[in-house]
């Protein structure tokens, strides 16, 4: 038997993250900035420099909407998948399209 | 013309929505779908078996219902993950969202299947099989789980095509395709034919389901009674049932509980009977309804089950009025043996009744309780269900409302991530 807590198998699971993001009259979100850890683990701000898309999603019948976005770090453009939760009002750092 | 009729049943539903949430919601890179996995209870809490199994586990030959003990028997890399009913429940909602999409009259028949009345709106998508196919890839392209889909002119023959060959296909089992597709298979297929049945007609020399079809009907009413109508008429692909989009009334309300140790004791089962009528009880008020029969069962620790029932003066929905009948039942059936499993179940029920029968006796205690017991429904509904509890259940082994999904199958405890 696979005992769940052990198992080493799923490398990095959707990271709930800080963001900033406003919220227009139309009710179209926009995310403007994340906090994630840098490479000496310090939690760094980035801006989110411009979003190239983003998509309902309603998998599981949770709603949910990706934001493909890049941000500058460490010099370089990266660009990064984050997830808002529609009825928990969570951001999540995806590791999906 | 004749009615379209569809029947649309979610492959391995708990399973895949387990699946899919690990998958897009909490980021995991593998599919419970694609690997020996199963949903299922808690064998501490003696809940322990298997709730839903994936299409590789059932190669192993584990199946719905098996304890985890015999599953891992058969497959010892079995993957078991917890229930999870709050998922279910959304993915149920959604599913059932985009089947009135296709048509208004949807009939949801269980938490993972829907019949769907497609007489009126096929013409909107060329034919049955389009529509169907359509139906199928919207839900799992949108919700990320794959459904079956049978089409046919009634209910029956839509169940029996949707459970044909899985996952993910649509089948058709139109009056004509019966002797082709459906009289070869084996009579316990059948909708409706369960142990008992298939036992009785195998002793009658019915193996298929369509020997059973051209079985006269006579032997089948001697035999099997008024059931043996139900499934020659089915055997024929007979059902002049309707999709009916508004669920019925319950005609019953009831809970019961396996309890994590044997009960030797009346004042412990009397406490359990007293946490199940909390919950039958809360459940009728918030119908507004009353119930006049009350009933007991009990499933011992040999697995023997009994039961035993009793009309009230008048019909009630008072906790403590139904606990006193549920015990004074319990003292009449009880024979002594370690308990296993305890219910409360209740019938024959009144709506909408306000006048209620005031006995000379009762002075006017009922409209006490029956204030009290709103009160208390009033602070749970706001505050949730364990801000008011019982004095005898404090501190207790004993939750105080049993029966139904208890909170730990709501949401498991995932250890990381987004929960």
């Amino acid at each position: 038997m696979i005992i769940e807590s052990i198992r080493k198998d799923i490398v990095m699971l959707h990271m709930p993250v800080d963001v900033v993001a406003t919220f227009n009259v139309q009710g179209n979100i926009k995310p403007n900035y994340i906090r994630l850890e840098d490479e000496n683990r310090i939690l760094q701000t980035y801006k989110i420099e411009n979003i190239i898309f983003c998509r309902e999603d309603k998998y599981a019948g949770i709603p949910t909407i990706l934001f493909c976005c890049n941000i500058i770090r460490g010099g370089q453009v990266q660009m990064i998948n984050i997830k808002y939760h529609v009825r928990t009002h969570q951001w999540v750092l995806a590791n999906e399209g | 013309m004749d009615n379209l009729i569809f029947h649309i049943d979610v492959n391995s539903a708990f399973l895949s929505w387990e699946a899919v949430y690990r998958l897009h919601i909490r980021g995991e890179t593998r599919d419970l779908r694609d690997i020996p996995s199963a949903v299922a209870g808690d064998v501490k809490k003696r809940h322990g078996i298997i709730l839903a199994r994936s299409t590789p586990a059932k190669k192993y030959g584990v199946r719905t219902g098996d304890t985890i003990n015999d599953a891992l028997k058969l497959c010892p890399d079995l993957v078991m993950v917890d229930p999870h009913y709050d998922l279910y429940e959304a993915c149920s909602e959604a599913f059932m969202e985009i089947l009135r999409e296709f048509s208004p009259c949807v009939e949801q028949y269980s938490v993972d299947e829907a019949f769907c009345d497609m007489t009126g709106t096929v013409g909107l998508y060329g034919s049955a099989v389009v529509a169907a196919t359509l139906m199928k890839d919207k839900i799992y392209k949108e919700l990320g789980f794959t459904v079956n889909v049978g089409v046919s002119t009634n209910k029956i023959l839509a169940k029996m095509a949707s459970d044909f060959k899985k996952p993910n296909l649509v089948h058709t089992l139109f009056p004509e395709e019966i002797e082709s597709k459906m009289w070869r298979l084996p009579v316990e297929e059948l909708f409706f034919v369960g142990h008992a049945t298939k036992r009785k007609l195998h002793n009658l020399g019915i193996r298929t389901i369509g020997e059973l079809a051209r079985t006269d009907l006579d032997i089948l009413r001697s035999h099997l009674k008024k059931h043996g109508e139900v499934i020659y008429s089915f055997a024929n692909g007979i059902d002049m049932s309707v999709v009916a989009d508004e669920a019925p009334p319950n005609k019953g309300y009831g809970n019961s509980t396996t309890i994590a140790f044997d009960v030797d004791d009346g004042s412990t089962a009397k406490m359990v009977l007293l946490s199940l009528a909390e919950k039958v009880c809360t459940r009728l008020r918030a119908d507004s309804a009353m119930a006049r029969v009350v009933a007991v069962s009990i499933v011992d620790t040999y697995f023997r089950y009994s039961s035993h029932q009793m009309q009230l003066f008048s019909p009630s929905n008072i906790t403590n009025e139904i606990h006193k009948v549920s015990c004074k039942l319990f003292d009449q059936l009880w024979d002594g043996s370690p308990i296993r499993q305890l219910g409360v179940h209740t019938s024959k029920i009144v709506r909408w009744s306000t006048e209620k029968q005031i006995n000379l006796f009762d002075m006017n205690r009922y409209e006490k309780q029956a204030k009290l017991d709103i009160a208390v429904d009033t602070i749970r509904e706001k505050y949730g269900d364990d801000s008011i509890i019982r004095a005898i259940f404090l501190d207790g082994p004993i939750y105080h409302m049993s029966g139904g999904i208890s909170k730990e199958k709501h949401r498991p405890n995932y250890n990381d991530g987004i929960r």
